[in-house]
């Protein structure tokens, strides 16, 4: 006779024999399909302090961004532009398996990957932000803060960024003669609309059985073989395609990637209208 | 140089609250699925974050203590929680300040000698500033610690109070704590009204402070009933789920 307690023990002690027996049946511990993704929501505005904010929750994994707007002088060969800085913090509070202390590689790396990804794909125009070409240009601070782990932390760190970035407004700015930076907060202006923006959809492989799922959360994200990352943006193109050797797949398992990530797309671009409209 | 009127003559506040009235606190437990035990506290516009982890093993086998749990408290402010940006690290003296007054009201509440050799981790993360923050924190790590079943003596609520204008006032916000008014935080435990924390960093006439700090304890009664709702109201929720 099984009890659930024996389910316990046996996903404790045998993880990888215990999702193999899922898997296998074309389903998932959590109960999902294999290429479904959990269910997302997504709040602008949530903390007044920040020229703008977003929480995003996917399935167990929350995050919450705010943007914050200081004034810089550019870089020389950069006259005109300004600066977004992404930083993704993964504290002990959202999970046990982060340490205290200074953000761990796993932190650093998908704060690179972001910002990478939003420099590469030239989605925020830089230019937006200058106030006068070589004197002052806005700096953007985008702080990500992880509340709960659950997998897939660019993702969801991506969309709260996004989000956040579609509801930015900067007081209307500009240098008085004597070079100090004059900000009027109660006039404000949209940078950028950012009408076209990246998705992130991240999938794991698993080799026994040679599946393909959505959406991992932090039990799969630990005992697939590779996590692979498909960012595209709302115009259908491809920003980036993050596979990083896990394991080898053939091309058919990447295609099917692209067409999933296809259809997740256009789910979010959906979900943050409906966000921003509220 | 205009100052800005914090207590009209017609005892009014500049948010429009009266000198004795805290402000609008909800409350929320089990937010979060990875940690033991979770809250989510919002105090006016004070938003704070609770996380427990724990009992669990100890991190440092050579802190672990033979006879009981030790209490780890970490306390981090969001860079975007307040208006200017700050990113303050999470070892600066300020929050580490903060951090130690957490884990000292704690230690003698909760009953660590049931659980020796192991650490009770305390995570507190706030996202919005707007003064009160040692209370929130405190408020919302008793309803984590409650949430994660872990034992405690009592409740521990906390309120801070002020003197405006010789006036006791009651639950300040950021604009009232950075305008030099006296600012004392009381933390109690509600059944038997002990005094378990009292912090003060101002300066504050000594005929004033009876006053004060009985107007901080009345606060502290209060959001202790507000508290004791939100546990009731989780707790019949998880039993009508159980028996249903």
């Amino acid at each position: 006779m099984t009890t659930t307690k024996n389910f316990e023990i046996f996903s404790r002690i045998q993880p990888n024999e215990y999702i193999g027996r899922f898997l296998d049946q074309n389903i998932r511990p959590d109960g999902r399909l294999l290429d479904q993704f959990r269910p997302t929501f997504v709040t602008a505005g949530t903390v007044a302090t920040a020229n703008a904010s977003a929480m995003v929750r996917l399935g167990g994994t929350t995050v919450v961004c705010g943007i914050k707007a200081e004034v810089c002088e550019p870089k020389v060969d950069t006259p005109d532009q300004g600066y977004l800085v992404p930083n993704v913090e993964l504290s002990p509070m959202c999970s046990s398996q982060f340490r205290p202390g200074p953000p761990s590689a796993k932190a650093q790396a998908v704060s690179e990957f972001i910002h990478q990804l939003l420099k590469k794909s030239n989605v925020v125009p830089l230019e937006s932000l200058c106030i006068e070409s070589g004197k002052a240009v806005w700096v953007l601070y985008a702080d990500i803060v992880c509340l709960n782990y659950d997998g897939n932390i660019i993702d969801a760190s991506l969309l709260a960024l996004v989000t956040a970035l579609k509801n930015l407004s900067l007081p209307k700015a500009e240098v008085s003669p004597l070079l100090a930076v004059e900000a009027d907060p109660s006039e404000t202006v949209q940078p950028f609309l950012l009408t076209n923006f990246p998705v992130a959809s991240t999938f794991c492989i698993f080799n026994q059985p040679n599946v393909l799922i959505a959406d991992p959360n932090d039990t799969e994200e630990s005992l697939a073989k590779e996590t692979v990352t498909v960012v595209m943006d709302t115009n259908g193109e491809i920003c980036r395609v993050y596979k990083n050797g896990g394991t080898t797949v053939g091309s058919d398992v990447l295609r099917a990637c692209f067409g999933h990530c296809k259809k997740r797309t256009q789910q979010i671009k959906q979900v943050i209208e409906d966000a921003l409209n509220q | 140089m205009s100052r800005v009127e914090l207590l009209t003559p017609e005892g009014l506040r500049v948010d429009g609250r009266r000198a004795n009235e805290l402000r609008k606190i909800t409350a929320k437990t089990s937010v979060f699925s990875q940690s033991d035990g979770s809250a989510y506290i919002e105090q006016g516009n004070t938003k704070c974050l609770a996380a427990v982890y724990g009992p669990r093993e100890v991190r440092h086998r050579m802190q672990a203590l033979a006879d009981r749990a030790i209490i780890n408290v970490e306390f981090n402010v969001a860079p975007f929680s307040t208006s200017e940006r700050k990113k303050r690290s999470k070892n600066d003296k300020r929050s580490l300040e903060v951090a130690t007054f957490i884990r000292q009201t704690f230690e003698p509440v909760i009953l660590t000698s049931q659980f020796p050799r192991s650490q009770i981790d305390i995570y507190l993360q706030i996202f919005q500033h707007d003064g009160g923050l040692l209370q929130s924190c405190i408020n919302a790590a008793t309803l984590a610690l409650i949430d994660a079943g872990i034992p405690m003596l009592d409740y521990v609520c906390a309120c801070s109070a002020g003197c405006i204008d010789k006036v006791p006032v009651l639950d300040l916000n950021n604009l009232e704590e950075s305008a030099d008014t006296p600012e004392l935080t009381v933390a109690i435990l509600p059944r038997t009204g002990k005094v378990n924390l009292l912090e003060m960093e101002s300066r504050l006439h000594i005929e004033k402070l009876a006053s004060v700090t009985e107007l901080a304890t009345e606060g502290c009664m209060q959001i202790h009933k507000i508290l004791d709702d939100v546990v009731r109201k989780n707790t019949q929720h998880l039993k009508d789920r159980l028996t249903s």
